[in-house]
């Protein structure tokens, strides 16, 4: 294997006490490569970028990062919550270089690299000031931010955009696919919005409601830039009434 | 500014209104003057003995400081360790709780009989009020650290030392300073009491000597000094948490 992977995960499993969380799943994020899970709520995606980050260590199951075994391994991924997560005491420079300050690299060039990216999140004004004083969609921007600076070639981005508004949303997606096909880092993206799937990723994994399995995995054609007409082509029409559907079928399944 | 005028003007009113009336009373009502001193009658008393009271004031600030300083430091490290080696904090918080509800200060005499008269006594009297509301406070403070970003913070790699000075510490800060406040009162409060109980300065020394004398007006102004003392470490404190709180806490 010459070009190992971004991010492998082979057969995990975890449940917490009786509850089965995570039953099998295996993935594949190759370097440069967007891709998206789909699953539903509660279905244990979260679980598993907890395990992927180090924070739980899976009952069975691999986890590997740039072809180096990452089970129970923290550091080694860059992180966007659910919750934007922001420190209210600190301002948003400060909370934007927080990965690189944990890992212990030097101020001052953090400070300017943060400075250039605010810039290009529109945030340009706002270094100084604190998270309360941001929107919804400011504060997942300097969030998604503080992930991206943290330089890991892995960027783990959580249901970054299922609390804003659809207008917000379509904005924000244009910004992070911009933003990824200046600098490909290899992201997975967790969604329960399939649209949101199909349009920013060349993968999507279809999981099952919880336990969580591989339910399908299936690769996006469309060529890159996609323009926002993309939802209204036929091709794109199929794909996502074929993905609600399986995602539908295994909720009944579940009753 | 404007703002924080308006805020200070009503008090402060109300402040001078109830002296005035009171020196008016004490004037009209004929009331003795020995028992019910005018405002003026204590400015005057005041200014007369300035120099014995200087020196007691002094001695009281010093002890003040050094008690709320031993306190308070005793109560965060206490909190910390108890934070850091959770069987501990299992073990000891539930106590700390309950021995809130006890008042400290009745150990006081005791103290006295074991360890005489010196400074050592009142500062460990001190210390024992301001260690209980500065130790639960932060305690508490630091238990109550959102779980999302603890996990943020640990998933890039924060170590437990990076966890604390980065994330707990910090967010513990509002509740620590609410500790502080009042740890800040209790102290001027323990001082006065462990001078009562035995001391030869400090202002809780001068009030037992008035009241031997039967000098009201001595007795107001060393209420009025104490007042001031208490006001100021309070002041101080508040100071400070405008300055190290920043942004605005996720929750109060
Ligand atoms: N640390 C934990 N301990 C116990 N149960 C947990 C823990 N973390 C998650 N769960 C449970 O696992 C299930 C899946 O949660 P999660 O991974 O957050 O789902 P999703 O992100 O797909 O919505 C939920 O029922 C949740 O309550
Ligand atoms: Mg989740």
């Amino acid at each position: 294997m010459a070009d190992p992977s971004a991010l492998e995960i082979g057969g995990v499993a975890k449940s917490f006490g009786s509850l089965h969380v995570v039953e099998d799943v295996s993935l594949r994020v190759g370097k440069g490569e967007f891709v998206s899970i789909v699953g539903p709520s509660g279905g244990g995606k979260s679980t598993l970028f907890h395990i992927v980050g180090g924070l739980l260590t899976p009952d069975r199951g691999t986890v590997t990062i740039d072809g180096h075994d990452a089970v129970g391994r923290r550091g080694l991924i860059g992180y966007m919550p659910q919750q934007p997560a922001l420190l209210p005491w600190r301002t948003v420079e400060d909370n934007i270089v927080l990965a690189r300050e944990i890992a212990g690299e030097p101020r001052r060039a953090s400070r300017e690299l943060a400075r250039r990216w605010l810039a290009r999140a529109g945030l340009d004004g706002f270094a100084d000031a604190y998270p309360h004083t941001l929107s919804g969609g400011m504060q997942q921007r300097a969030s998604f931010l503080r992930a991206l600076l943290s330089d890991h070639e892995v960027l783990l981005l959580d249901e970054p955009f299922s609390a804003l508004d659809a207008i917000l949303r379509t904005d924000m997606h244009r910004w992070l696919l911009d933003i990824w096909e200046e600098n490909r880092r290899s992201i997975l993206f967790i969604t329960h919005n399939v649209e949101e799937a199909l349009l920013l990723s060349s993968t999507v994994y279809v999981l099952t409601a919880r336990p969580a399995r591989v339910l399908e995995r299936v690769e996006v054609p469309f060529p890159r830039p996609r323009p926002d007409e993309l939802v209204d082509e036929p091709e794109f029409v199929r794909l996502r009434r074929r993905l609600t559907h399986l995602l539908k079928n295994d909720a009944r399944h579940a009753i | 500014m404007a703002d924080r005028a308006r805020r200070w003007v009503p008090p402060l009113v109300a402040v001078v209104l109830v002296l005035a009336a009171w020196q008016v009373f004490t004037v009209l009502s004929g009331v003795d003057r020995w028992l019910l001193p005018s405002p003026a009658d204590i400015v005057a008393a005041g200014v007369a003995d300035h120099a014995s009271l200087a020196r007691h004031t002094v001695a009281t600030v010093r002890l003040t400081l050094i008690g709320f300083t031993a306190g308070v430091g005793t109560g965060l490290l206490v909190a910390v360790v108890l934070h850091v080696v959770p069987v501990l904090r299992a073990a000891v918080y539930p106590l700390l709780v309950v021995s809130q509800n006890i008042p400290t200060i009745a150990l006081a005499p005791l103290l006295v009989v074991w360890l005489g008269f010196g400074i050592l006594p009142k500062i460990i009297v001190i210390v024992l009020v301001c260690f209980f509301p500065v130790a639960v406070a932060t305690l508490d403070g630091l238990s109550r650290t959102d779980p999302v970003t603890t996990n943020y913070l640990r998933m890039s790699g924060a170590d437990r030392r990076q966890l604390f000075t980065k994330l707990e510490f910090p967010n513990a800060l509002p509740s620590v300073f609410s500790g502080l406040k009042i740890a800040a009162t209790y102290s001027v409060f323990g001082a006065i009491i462990s001078e009562w109980l035995g001391s030869d300065q400090g202002i809780g020394r001068y009030m037992i000597i008035q009241k031997s004398a039967f000098r009201a007006d001595r007795m107001f102004v060393s209420i009025a000094i104490v007042v001031l003392i208490s006001l100021l470490v309070f002041g101080a404190v508040a100071l400070l948490e405008r300055i190290l709180v920043r942004g605005r806490p996720k929750r109060t």
